[in-house]
């Protein structure tokens, strides 16, 4: 079944590389470039899964992962936070923010759509 | 152990580490590249080793530990049990990041820090034993909260029981480069240099004073003071010099590990590594080079799908080049992407209000682009998107502009960018030119200067010549701008010699010009010290410096000069063009002009002197014939001239190539209009005057204008613009 | 808190001593062609190069007609060492805290650009100067030395 997904990143080239993907496995995808964007937008709709950046300029992926809690339509949406390293204070944050998982920077394609995919299963 | 000795210790592991660190990658992306060689894994073997002993000892268990596990692996590998590959590679890199942090953590805090990097001594196990398969590596690389029984979260028992691989193998001590230098401390170095810079001013004063005296024995000593100063500082100042290659070694790893995250293949090529800098300029540049790369590869250079739509290589290139030239450093850093266009970055600027748009509307091309530098629209949306993690380009150009240096970019929409550094070689001592001006003295570093010239009595009216009220040169055919440094400064100039001027030709970012100066005194070396930041803003000093008698000289800065003049250069090369398009184009009524006055059989004829680019001398025997027209080759390209005799239907020397005197040099009047130069051929050149004429415009004659009396004679005022199009 | 006092004119004023380095006699002076008018221009100080502010140009005062006994105070500031030149030199003076206030409002405007506050001391107004302020040339500001 088709979900919609968001990606949120500050780099469009990470932006592109998820939708790309995740287009391929047939999901709808749509992008922001920043937590504050993301947020704007899932203001008024949902989305079957949010994949963000943690380090962005306006708002980071924690604080947006915070938000999007507070948000009646997002108390369950699944959210993944992107991190470059295994950073335990980070995945702790993470955590306590309410986020769903964390997935680790390099990733591969194949990688990516499994991790998706093992959310989608849940 | 007492306390001092163990953060020596510290101290020195950190160093050492980190220095082996940066070798181990460049081992592991040698393999990467297919570069490797027999002592590749040898030596990233050696390297994990060393650290893991040197960790042990001085009381580091965790560094030991996980240096260990690398160990093991590296071992397997340099014996040749197991092949390497890509993923093993990666996971090895990964693994001298992990070391790394440590090891700066130790620097930092004191120790080892909180990471235990499991999963990775986890991942290097598994590799080890032969377990890591697919592309997709075991490693957990992601995982859920509150899911405590995935892999991921697992605890990982120490790596005590990984199978040891035999004895490690005890080497012959080689005599590593590492026997034949020396650690210094940085603080040290700058010590000495300060003490140098005191030695050579006090080498000046006391030269000066002992100058007059006759005493050969003082002189003599004097002389061997001098030599051995100048050596000994020559010698202190190579020791702070580094190559470039040493900031450049970090950019291949940042290169690649860049690429794997985004996804895009780019090739880096590095020129000129052994270009040397002072230490000082080496730590001030890498930074901002680090981000330069990175923002062309995150936003110049495009995917490989993107660049092959686009018809371009899948790879991208990224090249790194640094040379001296001008007594400065450059380095250059150009990409094949996409380039950044100029009126999207325009159109940014006027929406953030940093730029009105009247002011947009005169900017030239260059201008625009420079808009990126601009605090505010750097970290904005110029390409695609966001970029930076909070370091501008803003940043980047305060940084170089702090050691003195200037930076530009440049580029054309789909094919790349190129961004020019540019950095004075401030080695404290440099060889300076003294003049003098109204009643002060200048140094001007001799790294900008040309030539001298003396113009002396009645030369000075004759070479001296107005191009819309700037003063120009003639020198040796090519026109010279001059910049009155008593005029730009403000002084009352005050001519030392009657009826002489003395020019200093300069050369500023690659253009010449002549600085007329009050008088011209010796070269001599001077120490530069930095004046205080309020000056700097004035443009025109570079530094200052303490002469031989005690007193302080300005050192002007020559690009500065040149720009503040410039304002009078540009426009008056604007006005100039403006009114050859005009003079050349019409027949005034009276109207004072600058002409050229030269001889055809036996008419006299003029050609006015703003058109005129050079004068030079050729043999008929080089002029050449290309489709109908004749043409010469002329500073490397193919230049059409007109014979003046034949246009006018005038039997002159120059009439007929067929002429006896083939190789007998005739006058070639180079002129400019617009784009295109092309030469006029005249028998021989009278004089230059500055006259009021007035033309009586005559029918039917090709090529010329009309005619004046200019001098009691008549002479033809040639149409230049006719002339032109007849020659092309 | 201790200052370094001097005179321009009959007005006293006073640096934190901690901030003076030295006070030197006049030292030859060249001069900066373009910079600010209050810049006398830069003296060599033991091999360090200094410029010099004249503090009368700085406050608007007449110049002296024979100024041959002015006094540099080598002062530090934000981004390294300036001299302040002066008539000359008074005493350190022990300044009680009780004592200072903050700038009246009648002194002139140039005045209250680089002072502080001022100290009532018997029969005296100390003038406080914030040395750093005295440095800070505005582009704008800048004109051909007189």
């Amino acid at each position: 079944m088709a979900k919609t997904v968001i990606t949120v990143d500050d780099s469009s080239a990470i932006r592109m590389m998820i939708s790309f993907t995740l287009r391929t496995a047939g999901h709808e995808v749509i992008q922001a470039a920043d937590g504050l964007d993301a947020l704007n937008q899932l203001k008024t709709r949902g989305v079957d899964l949010v994949i963000t950046d943690v380090h962005m300029p306006q708002m980071d992926g924690i604080e947006l992962t915070r938000r999007l809690r507070g948000l009646p339509i997002h108390k369950s949406t699944p959210i993944l936070l992107l991190t470059t390293e295994s950073d335990p204070a980070m995945k702790a944050k993470g955590k306590e923010a309410g986020a769903t998982g964390w997935l680790v920077k390099p990733f591969q394609q194949d990688q990516l759509l499994a991790v998706v995919a093992k959310v989608f299963a849940r | 152990m007492n306390e001092d000795l163990q953060q020596q210790l510290v101290k020195e592991l950190v160093v050492e580490s980190l220095e082996g660190l940066d070798t181990f990658d460049q081992e592991i992306l040698a393999f990467e590249h297919g570069d490797e060689t027999p002592d590749t894994w040898n030596n990233a073997f050696r390297i994990i080793h060393t650290i893991k002993g040197s960790s042990g000892c001085i009381g580091f268990p965790k560094v030991e530990s996980v240096a260990h596990v690398g160990e093991s692996l590296l071992s397997v590998l340099r014996d040749g049990h197991r092949p390497a590959d890509s993923n093993i590679a990666s996971s090895l890199l990964q693994y001298s990041d992990a070391l790394r942090e440590m090891m700066r953590s130790i620097e930092q805090t004191g120790n080892e820090g909180a990471a235990d990097h499991a999963d990775l001594v986890q991942n290097l196990q598994a590799l080890q034993a032969g377990i890591s398969g697919a592309a997709a590596p075991e490693k957990p690389t992601f995982g859920f909260f509150g899911d405590e029984n995935t892999e991921a979260n697992q605890p990982v028992t120490p790596p005590a029981s990984a199978p040891q691989p035999g004895a490690v193998v005890k080497e012959a001590p080689k005599p590593s480069a590492a026997d034949s230098a020396i650690r210094v401390d940085v603080g040290q170095i700058d010590r000495l240099m300060n003490l140098v810079g005191e030695l050579v001013l006090a080498r000046n004063q006391i030269v000066q004073a002992t100058g007059h005296l006759g005493d050969p024995g003082l002189l003599t000593a004097v002389q061997r003071v001098n030599l051995i100063t100048s050596e000994l500082q020559e010698s202190v100042m190579k020791t702070r010099m580094q190559p470039i290659g040493n900031v450049w070694s970090k950019f291949p790893r940042i290169i690649r590990d860049l690429c794997h995250e985004l996804g895009k293949d780019v090739a880096l090529v590095l020129e000129g590594n052994e270009t040397e800098l002072d230490r000082t300029i080496i730590e001030a540049i890498k930074d901002p080079m680090t981000h330069l790369i990175r923002n062309a590869i995150d936003h110049g250079i495009e995917t490989p799908d993107a660049r092959i739509a686009a018809g371009k290589p899948a790879q991208g290139r990224l090249v790194l080049r640094a040379f001296h030239e001008g007594g400065q450093v450059n380095i250059e850093i150009s990409d094949d992407g996409k380039g950044i266009d100029a009126a999207r970055v325009v159109e940014k600027a006027l929406q953030r209000g940093l730029v009105s748009p009247e002011q947009a509307g005169r900017m030239s091309h260059r201008e625009q682009l420079d808009l990126v530098f601009l605090p505010g629209l750097s970290t904005a949306d110029i390409v695609t998107n966001v970029s930076g993690r909070g370091v501008g380009m803003d940043v980047v150009r305060t940084n170089i502009e702090k050691i003195g240096g200037n930076v530009n970019l440049d580029s054309e929409p789909g094919h790349g960018a190129v961004i020019r550094i540019k950095i004075p070689l401030t080695l404290a001592i440099i060889p300076a030119l003294v003049v003098n001006c109204g009643d002060d003295r200048f140094a001007i570093p001799a790294a900008s200067l040309v030539e001298l010239v003396r113009i002396e009595g009645d030369q000075v009216a004759r070479s001296l010549e107005h191009i819309h009220e700037a003063p120009v040169y003639r020198l040796r055919g090519d026109l010279l701008p001059l910049v009155d440094l008593a005029k730009e400064l403000g002084i009352t100039a005050r001519r030392h010699v009657e009826d002489t001027l003395f020019l200093v030709v300069l050369q500023a970012e690659g253009r010449q010009f002549g600085l007329v100066v009050d008088n011209i005194q010796d070269t001599e070396e001077i120490v530069v010290k930095p004046l205080a930041r309020e000056m700097k803003g004035l443009g025109v000093y570079a530094g200052a410096t303490i002469m031989g008698d005690g007193k302080v000289a300005l050192i002007l800065d020559v690009v500065g000069l040149a720009r503040r003049a410039a304002l009078l250069e540009e426009s008056s090369r604007h006005a100039s063009r403006e009114s050859a398009k005009q003079t050349c184009a019409a027949e005034g009524a009276e109207e004072s002009r600058s002409l050229l006055l030269a001889r055809v059989g036996r008419n006299r004829i003029a050609i006015p002197l703003s058109c005129i680019a050079r004068l030079e001398e050729i043999p008929l025997s080089r002029i050449e014939n290309a489709g109908h027209s004749e043409v010469i080759q002329y500073r490397g390209r193919i230049m059409s001239v007109v014979r003046l005799s034949a246009v006018l239907g005038i039997e002159g020397e120059s009439f007929g190539s067929g002429a006896p005197d083939c190789e007998r040099l005739m006058p070639l009047v180079v002129c400019a209009l617009e784009k295109d130069n092309f030469g006029v051929i005249v028998d021989s050149i009278e004089d230059i005057v500055e006259e009021q004429i007035r033309i009586e415009a005559r029918e039917g004659q090709r090529g010329i204008l009309g005619s004046a009396i200019v001098r009691q004679k008549v002479t033809d005022l040639l149409d230049v613009r006719e002339l032109a199009r007849i020659a092309v | 808190m201790q200052f370094c006092t001097f005179y321009l004119g009959s007005d006293l004023f006073g640096v934190p001593v901690l901030q003076v380095q030295e006070v030197v006699r006049q030292h030859e002076i060249t001069q900066v062609p373009l910079a600010p008018a209050v810049v006398r221009g830069l003296i060599n100080l033991r091999g360090n190069i200094v410029s010099t502010v004249d503090m009368r140009r700085v406050l608007r005062m007449e110049p002296l007609a024979d100024a041959s006994g002015s006094i540099n105070v080598i002062t530090r500031v934000a981004g390294g060492l300036v001299s302040l030149l002066v008539d000359h030199i008074g005493d350190v003076i022990d300044a009680p805290e009780d004592r200072f206030e903050p700038v009246p409002s009648v002194l002139a405007g140039e005045i209250r650009q680089v002072i502080s506050r001022v100290c009532k001391l018997p029969g005296n107004l100390l003038m406080i100067l914030n040395p750093d302020r005295i440095v800070e040339f505005d582009r704008s500001k800048i004109t051909a030395a007189e």
